[in-house]
């Protein structure tokens, strides 16, 4: 416990400084999000990936990058969330696990694709166990692109929701 | 002369006994079921009746020198008889009402049924005896009947039969201590009568004292179920019929507490510390060892019958405090803890009895008692859901349940005794309450797992699946019973008066002014549950409210619904629950040293190779091992001796005779030396 403290206070703060805001999501006319203001809880969904962007998402929300200061935070369950973050190309067996998350989380929600094959299948497109990217089963509000998508990239996709 | 109100009842009682046997055998079948029930619970209520009446300062004393040969009934009715025949009484009541529409099925022969009220005036007949050679008419009356009603079940049944031998012998073995102790009592005495025997017993040697305590230890011991003189109980509860179960539970065992207050503390007079101190050993180890056991049985009414294990041995701790601190010269401690004993007693014939009932709807509903093969009774048993959960809480000794003003008195009344000096006092009481606590929390996963598993959640049979409500008359009877329980735990304080004068009649010196500080005690304690009624009246009126609201709102019907969320991946079966064995299978591990689980996994290979794998068979059992450890070899060593005694018989008329001869002559010697 004391080394833990010990810990806190000789590491002291890592986290890189705010960028400036983004502009949010809710002023594009182009993104269907609307009432998403100040906070979001996000349930991640890898619905095929490779796991590369798991580990960016990891780092978003690790102590550098500090998502959780612009209000975006992690959640077990889909009926906690109002933002899904889904990586990675929609496999067969995802499919129907992807649509009944979608059902079960709180509306307003707000689906992110993130990484490259969530967008357009990337890497992965026509392969025999994808059924496609993730706006073929559910609908996308916000695409973070990239492969995978650096983790400032994802912060930034996340500040547009909550608008912080 | 006005009517002695106790003095009726009985008699009342014993006329509905006869009419109730009668009817069984005679009346035509039609009306035959129904008419035995009603009778039998008139007969229950004459008997509660004459307890109430005790309770309230009625006493009765009658000598019928007719009645029966060479010996003649006497008859005593006191408050602390009232305690025990009101018990009874009421627990016969709701079991008979409950037995009409249990009974009902076809296959219920007509001896058992007339066999019920004959127990069941057994039941009263024993705390009301006041000689020595009537308890054990009566005892004996009571043992019989109760192991025909045990076999009754199923007598084709291999494990009926075998729990009928268990039965039989360890009750008669219990009986042969308590005749012998009581028979060297009387002979000590030169008395038989319970009130010559009072004014007699300060005159008989300490070590004569001890020897009568330590065989009526056994003997009523073993009737309550002490350990590790228990092993009869988790095998006849769960054979016999559950009505039976029932009534053996929260009626029968209780006569084993009965017996050791009546002859230990109150004919004579407390004796030593260390009778007190061995009976509060015994009794924390029943209490401990009982709920563990209780914790990992699957079986529901074995679970049940374990329970009753642990709650009598609470009894025993209090009786045996009780004990301790009359022996060491503090008579309101004694009063507190007997009267907590007393209490617990009536408590634990309560919740029992709707948890032996409950049960026993679920046996009829489904055919098995296996809680891992039930689970989703909830919505087609709503009512018995419902009474058993009041059980559970009761038996969990939770606030709110039954059992826990008891349980809390107890508590008091062992913390307190602290002051009391002596080396062994000192060890004993703090490892006491270390015990009572340890079986209180066990006793919540207990009740959890056996509602939870039992009760909620999804089927995980077809027999679950298909179960039905229990019938009009089960329902009435549990509901009784459960009425009786929630009375219990909001009004423990209204039972002062009576425990008072209870306690009054075991432990004298305490004088009215302890009783009336036990009353106060638990009227204080009355008092202190308020605050909790409060939040339940009130949580009960909201959601009645609520519901109320909903009716009426226009909004009721837009009420949006929503599948479970099952991570995805549907659906959810009931293969995924907790079952009574999962549930338990941590408190397994963290008591194996203590249960000794026995698992067995079997794996078969492919014939082609021995890589795959065909089969694995798994299989797992705990099984009682005090049973194992103690019975089996005194089982094995009498069985030998049995076959080596065989040689002893071999048939010829002229050694048998000689046999008889040679006792006579034998004895004719003895009698003659010992003159
Ligand atoms: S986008 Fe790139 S890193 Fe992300 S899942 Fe696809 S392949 Fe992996």
């Amino acid at each position: 416990m004391l080394s833990l403290l010990r810990k806190i206070v000789s590491v002291g703060r890592v986290a890189e400084p705010a960028p400036p805001r983004p502009e949010p999501a809710a002023a594009d006319p182009a993104q269907r999000i609307r009432t998403l203001r100040g906070s979001a809880q996000v349930r991640c969904v890898d619905a095929g990936s490779c796991n590369g962007c798991e580990i960016e998402i990891g780092q978003a929300f690790g102590p550098v990058y500090d998502a959780e200061r612009y209000g975006a935070r992690i959640v077990a369950s889909p009926r906690h969330a109002d933002v899904l973050l889904v990586t990675g190309p929609v496999t067969r067996n995802m499919a129907e696990p992807l649509r009944r998350t979608y059902q079960a989380a709180a509306q307003p929600r707000v689906v992110v694709a993130v990484g490259d094959c969530a967008i357009d299948c990337g890497e992965f497109a026509g392969a025999y166990g994808v059924e496609g990217a993730v706006a073929d089963v559910v609908p996308v509000d916000l695409a973070v692109p990239g492969c995978p998508p650096a983790p400032d990239q994802i912060v930034a996709a996340l500040r547009r929701v909550t608008g912080r | 002369m006005s009517v002695n109100l106790p003095g009726t009842a009985l008699a009342v009682a014993a006329g509905l006994s006869a009419g109730a046997a009668a009817a069984a055998l005679c009346a035509p079948d039609r009306i035959r079921v129904r008419l035995v029930g009603t009778l039998s619970a008139l007969l229950g209520a004459a008997g509660a009746v004459a307890g109430g009446a005790a309770l309230a300062g009625h006493t009765y004393a009658a000598r019928l020198p007719d009645l029966f040969a060479l010996s003649g009934v006497t008859l005593q009715v006191d408050a602390l008889s009232g305690v025990f025949l009101a018990i009874a009484g009421a627990v016969v009541s709701a079991t008979s009402i409950y037995g009409i529409g249990y009974a009902s099925g076809p296959g219920r022969g007509r001896w058992a049924q007339a066999l019920w009220p004959l127990f069941a005036f057994s039941l009263l007949l024993v705390p009301a005896a006041g000689s020595v050679s009537t308890l054990l008419v009566a005892w004996e009356l009571m043992a019989l009947c109760s192991l025909l009603l045990v076999v009754s079940g199923d007598p084709a049944s291999g494990r009926v039969r075998e729990a009928g031998v268990w039965y039989a012998v360890m009750t008669h073995l219990g009986l042969v201590a308590i005749l012998t102790g009581l028979l060297w009592l009387g002979a000590a005495a030169h008395t038989e009568t319970f009130a010559g025997l009072r004014i007699a017993a300060a005159g008989i040697s300490p070590a004569v004292r001890g020897g009568v305590f330590v065989l009526l230890l056994i003997g009523f011991g073993s009737k309550a179920g002490m350990a590790p003189l228990h092993a009869w109980l988790p095998r006849a509860h769960p054979e016999a019929p559950s009505p039976v179960s029932a009534l053996m539970s929260a009626a029968m065992v209780n006569l084993g507490i009965y017996g050791l207050v009546r002859f230990g503390l109150d004919l004579m007079g407390a004796g030593s510390r260390w009778w007190w101190l061995t009976t509060m050993t015994l009794g924390a180890l029943s209490a401990v060892y009982g709920i563990v056991q209780a914790a990992v049985a699957n079986d529901l009414k074995r679970l049940l019958a374990y329970s009753t294990v642990e709650n009598l041995g609470l009894v025993l701790v209090g009786v045996g405090a009780a004990g301790v601190f009359q022996d060491s010269g503090h008579p309101a401690l004694a009063v507190l803890a007997l009267a907590a004993a007393l209490l617990h007693t009536a408590a634990h014939a309560a919740f029992k009895t709707v948890l032996f009932l409950g049960a026993g709807s679920v046996l009829h509903a489904t055919g098995t008692r296996d809680l891992d093969e039930l689970g989703g009774l909830r919505t087609r048993m709503p009512v018995t859901t419902g009474v058993f959960a009041l059980g559970a809480l009761g038996a969990a000794a939770l606030p709110g349940g039954a059992a826990f003003p008891s349980e809390w008195l107890l508590l008091q009344s062992l913390i307190h005794g602290l002051a009391v000096p002596g080396t062994l006092v000192v060890v004993v009481l703090p490892v006491t309450v270390g015990a009572i606590a340890l079986s209180a929390g066990l006793a919540v996963a207990t009740f959890v797992k056996a509602l939870g598993t039992g009760f909620l959640a999804k089927a995980r049979s077809r027999a679950a699946e298909q179960a039905h409500e229990a019938r009009g008359s089960m329902r009435t009877g549990m509901g009784l019973a459960a009425a009786a329980c929630a009375a219990l735990a909001v009004l423990p304080g209204a039972a002062g008066p009576a425990l008072a004068r209870a306690t009054a009649c075991a432990v004298p010196g305490g004088g009215p002014r302890v009783s009336a500080g036990v009353a106060r005690q638990l009227t204080a304690l009355g008092s202190t549950l308020w605050p909790l009624m409060l939040v339940a009246v009130t949580l009960g009126a909201l959601v009645l409210l609520r519901a109320g609201l909903a009716l009426v709102s226009r909004r009721a019907g837009q009420r949006a619904t929503a599948p479970l969320w099952d991570c995805g991946a549907p659906p959810l079966t009931a293969r995924m629950e907790y079952t009574a064995t999962s549930f338990a299978e941590p408190l397994q591990r963290v008591f194996d040293d203590v249960l000794a689980p026995e698992s067995d996994l079997d794996v078969t290979p492919h014939a082609e190779s021995a890589y795959l794998v065909e089969r694995i068979a798994y299989s797992r059992a705990v099984p009682d091992r005090v049973e194992h450890r103690l019975y089996n070899p005194v089982v094995h060593t009498v069985r030998r001796a049995g076959l080596a005694a065989r040689a002893l018989a071999d048939g010829s008329v002229h050694r048998y005779l000689g046999y008889g001869f040679g006792s006579v002559v034998i004895l004719l010697l003895v009698l003659a030396a010992a003159r």
